[in-house]
């Protein structure tokens, strides 16, 4: 197996020592070849030309962005490897006629969709701003979210696209303010998101009017304490109701590790030695074709938190988001606690994902 | 219930102030250098995101306190550019058409800096935050300013203030101004012109520095600011009439309130084009600057 990416590294190499994958499959120790891509697409590329020609592993997994993961998407696909992606939102990863990608993260428009969904059942008939980075995920997220928007019979509000390279929001947050919306939807970049959520706050916009699509510890962390009572969506969290009695051991041993508690990037990771030894097992043999073959007819659990795993015709995973609210912060100590107040499942072509965005 | 519009309104004139005053000062900085030395300096805006990134690294991976940090970068501002005097850029002193061979010289500056902040900062983050000085807002009627915004416009007016007072009344100030209007004659009344060529340089790279501190202090920023603030400095530079400090001070405020401006009636994307559009217009009306020497 061909592995990018730190945390997936070390995912893998757990699965070796034994404590989650049993030390091996079908009777035979399993493999871990590691390459650092340096997150660049061109290296990204040449590693998995090299797992593939030299290596010849049986599925490439990793990396961590979308990127990187649609520079090898091409290689996979014309040379018919296994691709098994933990976290990369963009929606072309799995567009129609996939054969040999797999990925773990739902897609980005998807997540957009979910936000209407929520609002809709939170407040029928609500004003929706929405304020974002112009980077392709953002994009993606705010297409489906304006796609779902008049079909969940709500309003929307102001749309204010921040380009690349932004470092202030003053007269946009005014704007949004001035406009009186029900919810706030921001989709910042980086250090960007906590500048554009505090340029609210500072107006007078209250945290449980603040919804941000995704949220990992580090930006949830970075949002800071006046947050407290603002939505999140996510696809694990360590205060989700059904945490497992393996996910609360992660999550333990992860905080002592990183001082800090997983995301779901990491859950993602996790989640990803468990899958392919699913699939070898299900396919008995190492055969490329059939181990793709199991892995698209594979229907099992994220063993930290028991969300169905099963991907459609073209490698997307049937989608699920949890939206969180933030009930406390220790900015100082890295500790947030959240409560998890809506949940929902969908196929992923249940809106037209793959036209909204090319 | 506050009038919506009054609070648009406040919110354009105060983003117009801080970033005009931010624009002003750096823009001083590269003027300064420029008129003195004739160095039109490629990677003034590599500097003016070194400054910010070092305090960056001393308040959050070191656990500084942010004022220490942005008072140790001011201070180490100095022999970074007394070094970089003295290693490289007097030795183009007398050489003919200087400003071609400094610009290519600190065009190279520019791509090394460059490669340096991408394998360095840009693998530790993607945006980078200040820790604020002060936290809470200050309300300028209904509108609610950042405490930090409030003391980067105020800091920003200071050192402008002090800049314009300094070099019309103080000795070395009025040296320089006599070496930016003719070195032979300054030379010829006394004025050690070498000399006065290093503290214009030591002078306009802290400025630049303490631009980037304050633009620092005042919002995030992630590495493209180096380019965008070093075009827009330069062009403030030029439609002010390169040399001019009143120059700098008048166009900067006239870019960040057109920003501002562009941004309440069209959009954030067209207000990051709109200061470059009215410089052509205005280059256009005066091709030599507003406040050509």
């Amino acid at each position: 197996m061909g592995v990018f990416g730190v945390e997936l590294r070390r995912r893998h190499e757990a699965c070796r020592g034994g404590d989650r994958c049993g030390g091996g499959v079908l009777g035979r120790p399993l493999r871990f070849l590691v390459i650092d891509n340096q997150t660049n697409p061109t290296q990204a590329l040449a590693a998995a030309r090299s797992f593939d020609a030299q290596d010849k592993v049986l599925v490439i997994s990793g990396p961590t962005s979308s990127d990187n993961a649609l520079a090898i998407y091409g290689y996979a696909e014309q040379n018919q490897v296994p691709f098994l992606v933990p976290v990369a939102a963009f929606p072309q990863l799995t567009k129609p006629g996939t054969q040999w990608t797999f990925r773990l993260e739902p897609a980005a428009v998807g997540w957009g969709y979910s936000i209407a969904k929520f609002v809709e059942q939170k407040k029928p008939g609500a004003k929706i701003a929405i304020m974002y980075s112009d980077f392709a995920l953002m994009r993606a997220i705010a297409a489906g979210l304006k796609y779902q928007i008049p079909r969940s019979n709500l309003t929307a509000g102001p749309e204010i696209v921040f380009p690349q390279g932004s470092s202030d929001a003053t007269i946009q947050a005014t704007q949004v303010r001035a406009a009186s919306p029900d919810y706030v939807v921001v989709i910042g970049a980086g250090a960007f998101d906590n500048t554009i959520t505090n340029q609210l706050l500072d107006l007078g916009v209250k945290p449980d009017q603040i919804i941000h699509p995704f949220g990992f510890t580090t930006n949830i962390l970075g949002w800071g304490a006046r947050s407290v009572g603002s939505y999140f969506g996510t696809f694990f969290d360590h205060d989700l109701d059904g945490v497992t009695a393996e996910g609360k051991k992660f999550i333990k041993d992860f905080a002592e590790k990183n001082g800090r508690p997983p995301s779901y990037i990491e859950n993602f990771c996790y989640t990803t030695p468990y899958v392919i030894k699913q699939a070898i097992e299900q396919a008995g043999t190492v055969d490329r074709a059939k181990f793709r073959d199991a892995l698209r007819a594979l229907q099992t659990k994220e063993t930290t938190s028991g969300v169905p795993i099963a991907f459609d015709k073209n490698g997307a995973r049937q989608e699920y988001i949890y939206y969180m609210q933030i009930t406390s912060m220790d900015v100082a100590k890295k500790e947030y606690s959240a409560k998890q107040v809506f949940y929902m499942e969908w196929s992923p072509e249940v809106i037209p994902v793959y036209d909204l965005v090319k | 219930m506050v009038d919506p519009n009054l609070l648009i309104g406040l919110s354009m004139l105060t983003t117009g102030l801080v970033l005009g005053a931010i624009f002003a000062l750096t823009a001083a900085g590269v003027t300064i250098v420029y008129g003195c030395i004739w160095l039109p300096n490629a990677a003034s805006g590599q500097f003016f995101l070194l400054a910010p990134l070092v305090a960056w690294s001393l308040s959050t991976a070191m656990g500084w306190s942010p004022i220490l940090a942005v008072a140790a970068v001011l201070i180490a501002g100095l022999p970074f550019a007394y070094l970089l005097e003295r290693l490289l850029i007097r030795r183009f002193y007398d050489v003919p058409d200087r400003n071609i061979a400094y610009f290519v010289v600190t065009l190279g500056i520019t791509q090394i800096l460059s490669g340096v902040f991408s394998i360095t900062w840009g693998q530790w983050s993607d945006q980078y935050n200040i820790p604020p000085l002060a936290e809470g807002v200050v309300f300028i009627g209904p509108f609610p300013l950042p405490a930090n915004r409030l003391i980067a416009l105020v800091g920003a007016l200071a050192l402008l203030g002090a800049l314009f007072v300094g070099l019309r009344y103080h000795r070395f100030g009025r040296a320089l101004r006599a070496v930016f209007q003719n070195r032979e004659a300054a030379a010829l009344r006394g004025v050690d012109v070498q000399r006065i060529y290093l503290g214009a340089f030591l002078l306009g790279t802290s400025v630049i520095f303490a631009g980037g501190l304050l633009y620092a202090m005042a919002y995030s920023f992630d590495l493209s600011v180096a380019w965008s603030m070093g075009i827009t400095a330069f062009a403030i530079m030029i439609v002010g009439g390169p040399g001019s400090v009143l120059g700098a001070l008048v166009v900067g405020m006239l870019f960040g309130f057109v920003q501002a401006a562009v941004s309440v009636f069209a959009s954030p994307t067209a207000a990051t084009l709109s200061y470059l559009l009215a410089m052509l217009v205005i280059l256009l009306l005066r091709p030599s600057g507003l406040f050509a020497r």
